[in-house]
């Protein structure tokens, strides 16, 4: 109000000022007008520009006509005239120019607070919010809301839905913004616009606007840029905040995979070095020491059952590493008999004499098309598990039965069982399950089993209860 | 929010929907066969400017009127633009018969204030209802416009200050109850409030203000001496402009009637015509 006053103030004071001298006289003092005029513009823009520049052509007009009445449109009337209409374009012309700037002023100002708004570690929802209230205090309008499609769902903000039939929804699919000129029933129109969030040309979401008064060319085509801002933003700061949350679950999963390698080395060397150690031992005391023969051949068992288990570590170890590189293991396929096979798995284990082992497979079973060294690793395998996980003199039941076209396989037993949580990890490699205790093992049985069995194109499965036992079934094709 | 509701693109009726074209027809052909029927000598000038008012004013306010219910989803009574012309003719009528009788024309603010308590014209910006803050601005532009009209014609066109009470009571009365009602409620009421939820309100207010200069060009009772057409033509569309604004600023049509009245206050006190 201040400023008004005091502009009216001048434009008066200017016309006292030139009050006094004759219009023929061609007084500069009418000159002065321009600086309240030009003030008005710069301050109040095109509007306040304008009526300052009306205003001092009023207080002059009814000298500068009744000067031409009396004496005709002389060259002084005629400058004073030109000086109006130069008020007036003075007027219009920087007020324009003064509303141009201030709006790219605002406009600059309104894409910098959309950029603070959007902090990259927010959700989508919290960030709509606060993009809503940043364009709200900044944009003048009555409400505004935000639309942004999100997978299958819209994140809203400024609502709690968008109905499929209304022109938020249109703008979404269509991409095209709309605009209309009265939505409401009000004693003043209510414009309402809709600009689509676009990302490369592809519409995420809408902004929509509605504002009772004006909502110009200028300012729509403001708004559309300020869509295209917010959803290249919006998309800036969804793709920043999914690179941040992905490196975030690489760090850990590679803190996971390092403390893991480094438990598989210490687990793998220990694996090693039992057997190697039994090795040492025995040879030594066979190149040192006379046995009588029984107890030679008791040694050599002995050292045979430590070899053969150095030998499956050792295969397990090079299937894992197949396995890493993404390779199939190598299999040379053919036709093998169930019962053969079976009970030549379990017969090295029976001479342990450790567990009570019953093989449940009938002499007729059809045989299966597999690699039989494979074969013959999966059991072992799987048997030494059941083994090592159940008490000392308990059975362990290994089976086989016919189904279509192939030949189930079953190895149980009455161990500990495995946790329910653990039961999807248990065919990861280095995986071990919580409460194995001493158990040995370097966690690559299963997921050497489990890669051997898909190698043929069958199928694995467990089932298993903490306090119950624990079932491995696995299929493999039967021989054409 | 409008746009986030189902309920689609609002219709938008034609422009000139719901206009009582039956009556407007009745009121232009009355007009035309008195004026035929007075330049042929058969009516007195009386007759035939009582039924050009009557059916310029009439017209033009049936129209708001039928317009501004239409548009402010209300009900008129039944025959109320039909009673809006009886009114002006009455008042054209007592005009005629004695110049104290011109303010038979106020009862036709007062039947639009009835009708504006029973908030049947909101549509067209009467409502009881108007923020005094653009009322304000209406009446200190309508001074500042009469005041610069005043001044400016006495200096510059020397025309001096009309004298005669009763004769300047009946103009205001025929402003107040006839000119400046229908003009308003026509123009800017129904007319600009149409246009401004189409277009952008400068396209509207230049429309608007278009008709109005016209239909003030073409009014056999504005003199028709060039410095007084260009005069008014200058006020006019200085104060139609900034009746358009009033009205999309503050919603109501008041403000721009008060401005209008008091320009028009002003121009009565001018021996013009």
């Amino acid at each position: 109000m201040r400023e008004i006053a005091a502009l009216a103030v001048s434009i008066v004071a200017v016309t006292v000022l030139g009050s006094r001298a004759e219009v023929e006289a061609t007084s500069l003092l009418r000159h002065l007008y321009f600086v309240p005029v030009i003030a008005a513009a710069l301050r109040f823009g095109v509007v306040g520009g304008g009526v300052a520049a009306v205003t001092a052509v009023l207080l002059q007009t009814p000298r500068v006509f009744a000067a031409i009445e009396r004496g005709g449109l002389t060259s002084a009337a005629a400058e004073h005239l030109v000086t109006c209409l130069a008020l007036v374009l003075a007027g219009t012309l920087v007020g324009r120019l003064a509303s141009y700037a201030q709006a790219q002023r605002r406009r600059t100002e309104t894409l910098l607070a959309v950029q603070r708004a959007l902090a990259p570690d927010t959700s989508l929802e919290l960030a709509l919010g606060r993009l809503r209230a940043c364009l709200a205090a900044r944009l003048a309008v009555d409400d505004v809301a935000l639309v942004v499609r999100q997978d299958e769902r819209l994140v809203v903000a400024g609502g709690t839905a968008v109905a499929a039939e209304s022109l938020a929804a249109e703008v979404l699919a269509t991409g095209i913004p709309r605009f209309l000129p009265d939505v409401g029933r009000g004693a003043r129109p209510r414009r309402a616009f809709v600009a689509p969030l676009l990302v490369g040309g592809d519409s995420i979401g809408v902004l929509a606007v509605e504002r009772e008064g004006e909502l110009s060319a200028p300012e729509r085509a403001a708004l559309s840029a300020l869509a295209a801002h917010c959803g290249l933003a919006l998309e800036n700061a969804r793709l920043a905040s999914r690179q941040r949350r992905f490196a975030e679950e690489l760090a850990e999963r590679i803190a996971s995979a390092t403390a893991t390698k480094s438990a598989f080395v210490a687990i793998a060397s220990h694996e090693l070095r039992t057997p190697l150690t039994a090795l040492l031992g025995f040879s030594e005391l066979l190149a040192q020491r006379r046995f009588e023969p029984a107890e030679v051949r008791r040694m050599a068992e002995t050292m045979q059952h430590e070899t053969e288990r150095l030998v499956r570590i050792v295969d397990d170890f090079l299937d894992l590493s197949r396995l890493e590189r993404g390779l199939e293991p190598r299999l040379s396929r053919g036709a093998v008999k169930v019962a053969p096979a079976l009970t030549a798995a379990v017969e090295m284990f029976r001479r342990a004499g450790s567990h009570r082992l019953v093989v449940e497979c009938e002499e007729t079973l059809p045989a299966i098309d597999a690699d039989a060294d494979a074969l013959d690793r999966i059991l072992k395998n799987l048997v030494a598990n059941a083994m090592k996980y159940s008490p000392l003199g308990s059975a362990v039941h290994v089976g086989a039965r016919a189904t279509d076209h192939a030949v189930e396989f079953s190895v149980r037993d009455a161990g500990r069982g495995i946790p329910a949580e653990a039961l999807p990890r248990v065919f990861e490699p280095y995986y071990r399950a919580p409460g194995v205790g001493s158990a040995r093992g370097a966690g690559l049985g299963l997921a050497v089993v489990k890669s051997l069995i898909d190698a043929h194109g069958g199928s694995v499965h467990l089932e298993s209860a903490p306090g119950e036992g624990t079932r491995v079934t696995f299929v493999l094709p039967a021989a054409s | 929010m409008w746009a986030l509701e189902p309920a689609g693109t609002p219709g938008r009726s034609r422009l000139l929907a719901n206009t009582p074209l039956a009556l407007i027809a009745t009121l232009g052909a009355g007009w035309l066969a008195a004026a035929g029927l007075a330049a042929a000598g058969w009516l007195t000038p009386s007759v035939m400017r009582v039924t050009a008012l009557t059916a310029a004013h009439g017209g033009l306010l049936a129209a708001a009127l039928a317009w501004g219910a239409a548009d402010g989803g209300a009900r008129l009574p039944r025959g109320c633009p039909l009673v809006m012309v009886a009114l002006i003719g009455a008042g054209a009528i007592g005009a005629v018969l004695d110049p104290r009788a011109t303010v038979m024309y106020l009862a036709a603010p007062a039947w639009l204030a009835v009708l504006m308590f029973r908030r049947r014209l909101d549509g067209l910006g009467l409502a009881p209802r108007v923020a005094l803050r653009p009322l304000l601005v209406g009446v200190a532009i309508g001074a500042l416009l009469g005041g610069h009209l005043l001044l400016s014609a006495s200096q510059t066109l020397g025309y001096a200050l009309r004298g005669g009470g009763t004769a300047i009571l009946a103009l205001w009365a025929y402003d107040v109850g006839a000119n400046l009602i229908s003009a308003e409620c026509f123009f800017r009421g129904a007319l600009f409030n149409r246009l401004q939820r189409r277009w952008s309100f400068a396209a509207a207010a230049t429309v608007a203000t278009g008709a109005a200069l016209l239909r003030y060009v073409v009014d056999p009772l504005l003199p028709k001496q060039v410095e007084v057409m260009a005069g008014a033509l200058f006020y006019l569309t200085i104060l139609g402009a900034i009746d358009c604004w009033l009205l999309w600023w503050s919603g109501s049509l008041l403000p721009g009637l008060a401005a209008s009245w008091l320009f028009f206050l002003a121009y009565r006190l001018l021996a013009i015509g």
